[in-house]
């Protein structure tokens, strides 16, 4: 697309059982940014089978238009599908950017949606800005989150980034919107591979995302008895658990609680580590805590070098008097 | 079944990279290594290779001459054949640079072979600038379907069925070959090379692949000049300041002293 030719930023909304995913909701504040710089309109689209409440909800938090495109067609996500009905309402909006969540589906829509319009995507973004042209700089994370870097896409259109979760909060005063529903189908030859079985491995829903309290265990936890005292703390405190990879694939807690690159990017209140040693994928998933605890019987281990408390011993000694004490304190509370 | 596997140069994802002096993030001096989920990528296809008892893997990389170490490794752990893509004209490429040589590469090296490969292989994101977008913008360029975050696949008759790593399961997705597959981490990890295989490895051939194998299509998106996205600045994100260290004469009297300081700092 022409650069002239586009005006407004269109944003994808995920749902979920229904209900927009909370980084589809975060991302209409900075849609809202892109389009007061240029002085156009924000433009949200719902894809799925009855999505008509999820649709209404976004029309209130920050979407000027609603597109929802409800249809069975799309009662179960399909890549090739989602995305070529995307590229239609592109194609017909013609934004100057598109903004998707960064979840996993997210960020496989983008590339494809980059692909048909020969243009360029922007990953994982944690923040924008915008040069004195009014182009947008694109804050991105490289080598784990150790380096950070700004880049713009001058001329080819649409622009497309994924957010981060967390990168952006909801919007808590928005115009009102409207809804539109619209028909729209995929065209036949899109759809390459298909969707044969979707099972849900994982019992609990677990959302370390918008947990306040995280208690995490890692390998140091030893065995699969020790790290159940990482649940417990974390069920006294009322929070969430976490793990690193190993603990994951030792089999001691189910993947949906990784934490780190390739798990949840994570901004707790208070974040407790017990036997992590911080490698740098892990801790690129923790710096936004606000205060972390952290336990290793190391202590150069990097962990520490995070901690707001580091404490130096055997977790499986220190953990036990930790959660005694805290009740205590609970209970007199 | 020809399988080929895409696998990226990357500074080892164990070292901590810091910004150098000359503004760019100071890569040179960490050794570099084959990403990750590349590694995973051969390690699946080689699996798939033996249980099928037939197939060859080819390996194929875009970047700098000292890539051949990686692709060496490669040879050892399950490669039959690598192909190294190095051009002046190739660097500073971005994403969409980078799949329109791979394209133009696995076109190549198909018409030099008489094949056509069945299954492309990449990895779900290579951890250095960890986009993601490698695979799905390859099989857009290829006109094949795509599966990504795969942590399993077979073939059939009617094709490949892949396992999908999603949030909270799995979904099985079915497509035709050919196809792209982008690869996660599966539950076990990549082979060790053994000795004999590192050092037949090292008398393999690493073929080369230069711009003069790009299309009209690939010339336009390749370099540095054709980027569309362009980097304006690298930078370290402010870090977070360490705070005490407790080690008391006991574990206990240290669980205890955090335990108090915590709740000074009222985060319970
Ligand atoms: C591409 C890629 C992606 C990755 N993504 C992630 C990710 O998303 N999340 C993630 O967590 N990792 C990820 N990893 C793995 C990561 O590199 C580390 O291997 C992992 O985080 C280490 O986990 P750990 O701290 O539990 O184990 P280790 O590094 O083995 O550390 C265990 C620690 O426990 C301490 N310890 C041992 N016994 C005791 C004891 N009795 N008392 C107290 N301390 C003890 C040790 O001193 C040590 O520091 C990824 C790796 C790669 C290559
Ligand atoms: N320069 C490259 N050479 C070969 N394969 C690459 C290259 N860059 C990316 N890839 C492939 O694309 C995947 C995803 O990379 P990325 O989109 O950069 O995260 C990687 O795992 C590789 O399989």
């Amino acid at each position: 697309m022409n650069k002239q030719d586009t005006k407004g930023v269109l944003v994808y909304i995920e749902t979920a059982g229904g209900a927009p995913v909370k980084v589809s909701e975060e991302i209409l504040e900075p849609a809202r940014q892109i389009a007061a710089k240029s002085g156009s309109d924000v433009t949200a689209v719902v894809i799925g089978e009855n999505i008509g409440d999820a649709a209404a909800q976004i029309a209130e938090k920050g979407a000027d238009t609603v597109i929802a495109i409800d249809s069975p067609d799309y009662k179960d996500y399909n890549l090739d599908a989602y995305a070529d009905v995307l590229r239609q309402v592109i194609d017909d909006v013609k934004p100057e950017a598109v903004l998707i969540g960064a979840t996993q589906d997210g960020k496989d829509i983008a590339p494809k949606l980059a692909a048909a319009f020969d243009s360029a995507s922007a990953s994982d973004v944690v923040g924008i800005d915008f040069d004195d042209d009014g182009n947008i700089i694109w804050t991105m994370p490289a080598y784990s989150g150790n380096i950070l870097y700004d880049a713009v896409i001058e001329e080819a259109r649409p622009q497309i980034g994924t957010i981060r979760s967390g990168t952006f909060k909801k919007l808590e005063e928005a115009p009102k919107g409207s809804v539109e529903s619209r028909d729209i189908k995929a065209a036949d030859d899109v759809i390459k591979a298909v969707i044969r079985d979707s099972v849900k491995e994982m019992a609990e829903s677990v959302n370390l995302e918008e947990a306040e309290i995280i208690v995490s265990g890692g390998r140091g936890m030893g065995t699969k008895e020790n790290f159940q005292q990482v649940v417990d703390l974390a069920q006294l405190l009322g929070g969430v658990v976490g793990a690193t990879r190993p603990a994951i694939e030792d089999g001691w807690i189910p993947r949906n609680h990784q934490v780190g690159q390739s798990g949840k990017i994570v901004a707790p209140k208070l974040y407790i580590a017990c036997g992590i040693s911080g490698a740098t994928q892990h801790l690129t998933g923790i710096v936004n805590s606000d205060y972390i605890v952290a336990i290793n019987k190391d202590e150069d281990a990097p962990i520490f070098e995070v901690a707001n408390i580091g404490i130096v011993g055997d977790v499986n000694k220190v953990l036990p008097v930790m959660f005694e004490e805290i009740k205590k304190i609970k209970e007199e509370a | 079944m020809n399988i080929l596997l895409c696998a990226k140069q990357v500074p080892d994802d164990a070292v901590e990279v810091s910004m150098g002096a000359d503004g760019k993030p100071a890569i040179d001096k960490i050794d570099k290594v084959v990403n990750a989920f590349d590694t995973y990528a051969l390690e699946m296809a080689a699996r798939f290779k033996e249980a099928a008892g037939e197939g060859e893997i080819t390996v194929l990389c875009v970047g700098p001459d000292d890539a051949k170490n990686g692709l060496k490794n490669c040879l050892a752990v399950g490669g039959d054949y690598a192909y190294l893509a190095s051009d002046e004209a190739f660097e500073g490429s971005d994403m969409q640079g980078i799949a329109s040589i791979l394209k133009d590469a696995i076109r190549k090296i198909e018409a030099d072979k008489g094949i056509a490969f069945d299954i492309v292989c990449t990895g779900k994101e290579a951890t250095d600038m960890a986009l993601g977008q490698g695979g799905i913008l390859l099989a857009d360029k290829l006109g094949t379907g795509v599966i990504t975050n795969v942590i399993a696949f077979d073939t059939d008759e009617n094709g490949v069925s892949a396992k999908q790593e999603t949030e909270e399961g799995y979904r099985t997705v079915a497509a035709d070959l050919p196809v792209v597959l982008t690869i996660s981490k599966p539950d076990y990890d990549p082979r060790f090379p053994k000795i004999k295989a590192k050092l037949a490895a090292r008398k393999k051939p690493i073929e080369a692949v230069a711009a003069d194998a790009l299309s009209d299509e690939g010339k336009a998106a390749a370099g540095e000049g054709n980027a569309k996205l362009k980097i304006l600045r690298s930078y370290e994100p402010p870090k977070k300041e360490s705070g005490v260290k407790i080690q008391e004469e006991s574990d206990e009297d240290s669980a205890l002293a955090a335990v108090k300081m915590m709740t000074e700092a009222k985060v319970l």
